[in-house]
């Protein structure tokens, strides 16, 4: 169970490499294993440069797909996971654990403890979660609160340190590479007796409890007889515990109200210690009825020192908060739009922003565009060919707002305009982007009071919630769209 | 914070990394300014080791094999001692040492010496808090495991393990290793190094178990020790289990070896002569397969080993995720071949591990769930881990790569009691349609997703192959059809990306290999990529691949889809190189007048070399499946009409080829396929093709001739063959040529087929001989082979004996023999010889020597002691023999012939008759 190699690299598609290695990381004790265990089906990690090349290739970030290739666009050629096996050096390099994020490939290289000649499924290798909670972690700290290129290359720099705590022998100790930056400045603390490996220390000062539920809606709608809309709400119940003590013990409860949505799908933090069953078993698979568990949804817990997330759960809530229709007819190089958005009277209409974005891909840019709308203001980028319906902090009495027009193209230039491969003819779709503050939609809630602290002094206890819309997706009803099988009314 | 992390922390210039990553490599003249030489004169500077490791980071390779690369191992251990280096940059060049130490120290012995520098350099270091007493550990160990210098004869072995055991059981080691704080961090480094050193030599730690567990249960770092313990107690247990010994009281044993003491190295040569790719700790590799004999421990160490287990698993939410996995995956591979170890263990620790959104941690599960089964998952259980996994392969809170891997999880999941075969992907029996609702595929999903998703939807489709559709909530089949259409739709679009044609056809393919039986999903994919085709023939190359690759259930009905979609055409399309691309896979024997048709009309407008030779290969598939009739007319057309003289030359060869070779013949010869004609001439590719089987080629002799039983009748001699064959020969002719003009010129002999161990008649050789004389004949075999190939072999030479010319006279009249034979008696001479020879007979006597070789000449008998024998040997000569008053041992013969050039060789004969019975 350790990494041959990780590499991280950076997209950068138009140069002559498309690529370039930011950082990469060998682990030769590893690799003097994977050539005993791999025996004849040996294949020694390759140089950055050849690695970058065909890895780039596989992933088909090269700007070359013109030619049919067909080691790589062999309808057999199939690839089902983040997993891929790369031509180096004469031999195929397998199984090299990558994905591309944010314009950053991540990517590593697992041990297996076998023969790859036939090769072994991936679950029986134990190298490639371990690869995966690698490349993740790496993730989460090179992004959390990186705003520009400066702390990026600032954090790249701490690579090598970091992983030389986390990581020493390609044996991954703690996917967390914050907890091991903060380690590398604890380390004068002297650790008492059973120290958690996950906590590097302690915390000192006023303590205080932070409990931030962040709940996503996101919605497919159609506006069709056959075709059902969908929508979901995604929570995430985010924490930061101050607390004195090794092993202080937490719990904290959600609540609901009596007509609120049930919590599904709920995934813990590892450090919570135990579950009732009737959080483990609630699940969207089933079909719902009254007797669905409504909660209070108990998590003790001991927390790390930094901002964990406690808890995942979806839920299915009754409407989704903003309904709408979205219609567009094609005249030739114009096109006719006609948008309804109705906000349902359940919903707080007090938002931080909300916005409608109406993109127009595989078309030329806006030359001309006529509208009316009843609410808001429309801005109109021509070159990117995107309207966008500013609705502002709040829908008007009648909850229901509307914007009709038509929009003029000019001449279609590949370099410019937006492709999409969805958005063919008539198929498109406008975007809803909302926040409000202080709300959820399932009406989950954290009780200040039911938050029991088992540690010295009373914590001061912060609770926030939050409203924001994710794929949130209102497609055009005059024309087919790509529905998902649960909008199949069959 | 202390002093040490001034350098990093503070300052007003941020720290940079000595080692530059931009990955891009600097000039490399930049490091010949100074020459080689510059590298080992005096300390380097800080800039000058950036250049240098960026060079080298950009490619070792490259970097070693120029001038610096022989002094760089030997310069970096210079400079950890310098002085004037500050410690960053020599954490730097640690660094570097850690991860390519193979080019660095390329053998043994310098591994050896690295290690021994490090080592020295580490003890030598001051006793104020550095930052490279954590390095340097990791390096010697590194040096050593990667080095292959690990072992009792290495010095530095000696002193690194004795010294990493007495870091991480945290014994005082004076003030040489640092203040009082960094000995937790260093106790960690320790095991973290011992544990590497298990890793690359398994059993090195066998005699510490007992030690360790003491540590774990005082006041050691739990997570080093835990996995440290977990590690030595698998390799421990394997080992032994191997060996067929027991676990002998190492749980308890332990104290540490003494300082200075040797240490114990019986466990990890044991494990060395096994060495050898491990067994994965998967369900599939039976134990006896892995080599781990099942252990059964006495009662004792049973207990011992149950505490120990249980000691690790009950701190083990003390450790962090990655590590409980790790922890996880230990225990279950070191319990999995031990008998009365039952896995309850590991039950308390279940229900908090399937509440967690941790990759690894839910990994672990499974590989526990493969390891044990039902003795340690219920039937709920395991209801429930599959649920949990089905819902983890589309929380919308997972990231994409963790949803695949769940659902590569879920096609492989480690079930109590499978029911399809093993090592196929196939859905779990409780994985029914409402579970896996939303996880079926949708256009919205990324390539690799949709795939994946398919897949499952495929599986579920094939499963419900036998229901009737039941089409209320669940119609699967209907679905996938919608979603194929789509995918189709989108790489229709002209100037789309390749990525969306290759996901369509990558689609198909997946839903023929699940679904080759399912007429109802092939039969719309069939019409629907012909429109596909008619949409965008530029995808012309992923037809060809997908004809290649899927079987005839797709592969027929597509092909005549798609040649007709071809044919319908008018030859002049700006698409036309792709209609010939296709036609040249799809057009075969059937409805070649459609096909000819619009080679014809599309040959006008074959304007180039690479059209040309396009619709030259259509005409060389047609050539092959055996269509005639109106080809010749089309390819005599092109020969005279092709603007480009190759083409025309091409054109002419398989006119040729159609006009002289048989059917088969011409399949044979036009090979499976031809390779990309040489951009020069398609004929010199075409002929490295057929050359071969064109032309006759020599071979060694595949069959034996030899002369059978002679047959003394008719107006000529007639020699007959027996053959035996070795292998399969159809249209053989055997070709003679007598040597010396002795016979007229034989004709060849014609057999059909031979085949080995089919008995074949004898073939009739007919001799015409100018003299009667015996002869030579050289034999030269042509024949076919199966392959169809053409071959000649030349036989050995077959003997004609004089015996075998002679021939019966005509019958004389049945009342005078006697007379008969009396003149030709008389009319020898005088122009004849006259001769009386003594023929010496055989045990047998006259009687059967007559009998067996002259019996068809005998014209007068009185047996068993007169014979008058006459024979005729051609073309015109006679030999007339009286056989009388046998002796004992012998016949006198009176001879007499009208050709005296006979008598020796009728002397010879006579003489010889004996020997030969």
């Amino acid at each position: 169970m350790a990494q041959r190699a990780v590499w991280l690299i950076s997209h950068e598609p138009g140069t002559p490499l498309c690529g370039t290695v930011r950082f990469s990381r060998r682990y030769p004790t590893v690799e003097k294993r994977a050539r005993v265990f791999n025996g004849t089906s040996y294949v020694p990690i390759p140089e950055d440069g050849p690695f970058l090349k065909a890895l780039l290739f596989e992933l088909r970030l090269l700007d070359d797909d013109k030619d049919f290739v067909e080691s790589r666009d062999s309808c057999s050629h199939i690839n089902k996971t983040s997993v891929y096996g790369l031509l180096v050096g004469g031999g195929e390099l397998w199984p090299v654990v990558a994905f591309l994020k944010n314009n950053m490939i991540y990517a590593c290289v697992p041990l297996v403890e076998q023969t790859l000649s036939p090769r072994p499924p991936l679950i029986s290798i134990s190298g490639i979660s371990q690869s995966f909670e690698l490349l993740f972690g790496i993730q989460d700290f090179l992004h959390l609160g990186q705003k520009n290129d400066t702390e990026l290359n600032t954090k790249l720099n701490q690579l090598p340190d970091l992983l030389l705590q986390a990581c020493p022998f390609g044996t991954l100790l703690d996917a967390n590479l914050q907890n091991s930056l903060d380690s590398i400045n604890f380390a004068s603390v002297t650790h008492p007796q059973k120290q958690p490996a996950w906590k590097v220390g302690t915390y000192k000062g006023k303590p205080q409890v932070s409990i931030s539920i962040t709940e996503k809606v996101k919605s497919m709608q159609y506006d069709k007889q056959d075709i059902a809309d969908t929508w979901q709400v995604v929570g995430a119940v985010t924490c930061k515990c101050d607390l004195e003590g090794i092993m202080p013990n937490v719990t904290i409860s959600l609540s609901l109200p009596t007509n609120g949505s049930p919590l599904q799908d709920i995934l813990v933090h590892p450090c919570v210690t135990s579950l009732d069953s009737a959080i483990l078993t609630s699940s969207s698979i089933d079909a719902m009825d009254d007797s669905a568990f409504s909660g209070p949804y108990k998590f003790p817990f001991t927390p790390p020192l930094e901002s964990f997330n406690l808890c995942y759960y979806t839920s299915q809530v009754p409407v989704p908060p903003i309904l709408g229709f979205y219609q567009m007819k094609e005249e030739e190089i114009q096109v006719k739009i006609t948008v309804n958005l109705k906000l349902h009277e359940s919903v707080k209409n007090n938002f931080e922003f909300c916005e409608a974005r109406i993109p127009f891909y595989n078309r030329g840019p806006i030359t001309h565009v006529e509208y009316k709308v009843s609410f808001g203001q429309l801005e109109v980028f021509r070159e990117k060919s995107l309207l966008i319906w500013i609705i502002g902090q709040k829908f008007p009495k009648s909850m229901e707002i509307s914007l009709s027009g038509t929009v003029t193209f000019g001449a279609k230039s590949h370099e410019k305009q937006p492709f999409d491969e969805i958005c063919i003819g008539g198929t498109a779709y406008l975007k809803l982007h909302f926040k409000i503050l202080d709300y959820t939609l399932t009406g989950c809630y954290a009780d200040q009071h039911s938050v029991q602290v088992f540690a010295s002094g009373k914590p001061k206890i912060n609770t926030h919630r939050k409203l924001i819309s994710s794929d949130y997706y209102i497609w055009n009803s005059k024309a087919p769209a790509p529905i998902t099988y649960g909008s199949l009314l069959l | 914070m202390s002093s040490r992390h001034a350098p990093r922390a503070g300052g007003p210039a941020p720290r940079e990394p000595v080692v530059a990553r931009s990955g891009v490599a600097p000039e490399t003249s930049r490091f010949h300014l100074g020459g080689p030489g510059c590298w080992t004169m005096g300390p380097l500077s800080r800039e000058t080791w950036a250049q240098r490791l960026g060079a080298f980071r950009a490619s070792p390779s490259a970097f070693m094999a120029g001038p610096e690369g022989e002094d760089l191992g030997r310069d970096l251990l210079n400079e950890l001692r310098s002085e004037k280096l500050s410690e960053q940059t020599k954490v730097s060049l640690l660094a570097l040492s850690l991860e390519y130490p193979a080019q660095l120290w390329p053998d043994a012995a310098a591994a050896e010496a690295a290690a021994t520098s490090l080592l020295d350099t580490l003890v030598l270091l001051p006793p104020r808090p550095s930052a490279l007493r954590r390095p340097l550990l990791l390096a010697a160990t590194t040096a050593l495991a990667a080095g292959d210098a690990l072992g009792p004869t290495s010095g530095a072995s000696r002193r690194l393990l004795p010294l990493l055991l007495g870091l991480a059981s945290g014994r005082d080691l004076g003030r040489g290793f640092g203040p009082a704080s960094e000995q937790r961090p260093l106790q960690a480094t320790a095991c973290e190094c011992l544990r590497e050193l298990e890793s690359c030599k398994p059993g090195l730690l066998g005699g510490c178990l007992g030690l360790l567990r003491s540590l774990l249960g005082q006041e050691g770092p739990v997570q080093p020790l835990s996995l440290l313990l977990a590690l030595a107690l698998r390799n421990t247990l394997v080992i032994q289990a191997r060996a067929r010994a027991g676990l002998q009281g190492l749980l308890v044993a332990g104290d540490m070896p003494a300082a200075g003491g040797p240490w114990n190295w019986t466990l990890a040569e044991e494990a060395d002569a096994h060495l050898q790719p491990q067994a994965p700790s998967w369900p599939a590799a039976e134990e006896e397969e892995c080599g781990l004999a099942v252990l059964e421990p006495s009662p004792e160490e049973a207990r011992e080993l149950r505490a120990a287990v249980a000691q690790l698993l009950d701190t083990s939410y003390l450790l962090t995720p990655v590590a409980q996995a790790q922890l996880l995956w230990l225990l279950g591979w070191a319990l999995r071949g031990l008998r009365g170890q039952p896995p309850v263990l590991f039950k308390p620790q279940l229900v908090r591990l399937l509440g967690t959104a941790q990759l690894t941690l839910l990994h672990a599960v499974l590989a526990l769930k493969a390891a044990f089964g039902e003795a340690l998952f219920t039937a709920q259980d395991e209801a429930l881990l599959l649920r949990r996994l089905t819902l983890a392969a589309q929380h919308p809170a997972l990231p994409l790569p963790a949803h695949l891997f769940y659902l590569h999880c879920l096609l492989n999941f480690p079930e109590n009691c499978p029911l399809g075969p093993t090592g196929e992907e196939t859905a779990p029996l409780l994985l029914g349609p409402r579970l896996c609702r939303g996880l079926l595929p949708s256009l919205l999903h990324d390539p690799s997703a949709l795939l994946a998703h398919l897949h499952l939807l495929c599986l579920l489709c094939a499963e419900d192959e036998e229901k009737e559709e039941k089409g209320q909530d669940w119609c699967p089949r209907h679905y996938l059809g919608e979603l194929l259409a789509g995918l189709r739709q989108r790489a229709a679009l002209h100037g789309g990306p390749r990525a969306l044609a290759t996901l369509c056809f990558q689609a198909s393919y997946l839903v023929v290999h699940c679904l080759a039986t399912q007429p109802t999903v092939l039969t719309p994919l069939t019409h629907g990529l012909a429109r596909l085709y008619r949409a965008r023939p530029a995808l012309a190359p992923h037809f060809v691949d997908l004809l290649d690759r899927v079987g005839p259930e797709l592969g027929e009905p597509l092909r005549t889809a798609l040649r007709q979609e071809v044919v319908s055409r008018p030859g002049r399309d700006e698409a036309l190189r792709w209609h010939l691309q296709i036609l040249s896979k799809v057009a075969d024997g059937k409805a070649p007048s459609a096909t000819l048709g619009f080679l014809r009309a599309a040959a006008a407008h074959c304007t180039d070399w690479g059209l040309q030779q396009a619709l030259l290969q259509v005409c060389r598939a047609l050539l092959r499946a055996g269509v005639g009739e109106g080809l010749a007319d089309l390819l005599q057309a092109l020969a005279r009409q092709l603007e480009d003289p190759d083409g025309r030359d091409r054109a002419r060869l398989y006119y040729i080829l159609l006009a002289h070779l048989a059917g088969p013949k011409l399949g044979v010869a036009l090979g499976p396929s031809l390779a990309a004609p040489a951009l020069t001439s398609s004929l010199v590719a075409e002929n490295q093709g057929f050359a071969a089987v064109l032309m006759v080629q020599e071979a060694p002799a595949p069959m034996r001739l030899s002369v059978g039983p002679r047959r003394a009748a008719g107006p000529v001699p007639v020699l007959q063959l027996q053959v035996e064959v070795l292998e399969p020969l159809y249209s053989v002719e055997l070709r003679f040529r007598v040597e010396g003009q002795l016979y007229a010129p034989l004709g060849a002999v014609h057999v059909p087929c031979l085949l080995p161990g089919r008995p074949c008649r004898p073939l009739h050789l007919p001799l015409q001989p100018r003299r009667p004389a015996p002869a030579q004949l050289a034999v030269r075999a042509l024949f076919a082979t199966p392959a169809g190939l053409t071959c000649h072999a030349h036989l050995p030479p077959l003997p004609v004996n004089f015996a075998d010319l002679f021939l019966p006279f005509p019958r004389a009249p049945d009342g005078d023999k006697q007379g008969f034979f009396e003149e030709l008696w008389d009319s020898c001479l005088p122009e004849g010889a006259e001769s009386r020879l003594w023929c010496p007979l055989g045990p047998q006597g006259l009687e059967a020597l007559v009998a067996r070789h002259l019996d068809p000449f005998v014209v007068v008998a009185q047996p068993p002691t007169s014979y008058h024998v006459a024979i005729r040997l051609p073309p015109a000569s006679r030999l007339l023999l009286r056989l009388e008053a046998a002796q004992g041992d012998g016949v006198p013969v009176a001879l007499r012939t009208d050709d005296w050039a006979v008598l020796p060789l009728a002397g010879d004969y006579l003489r010889g008759l004996s020997a030969a019975v």
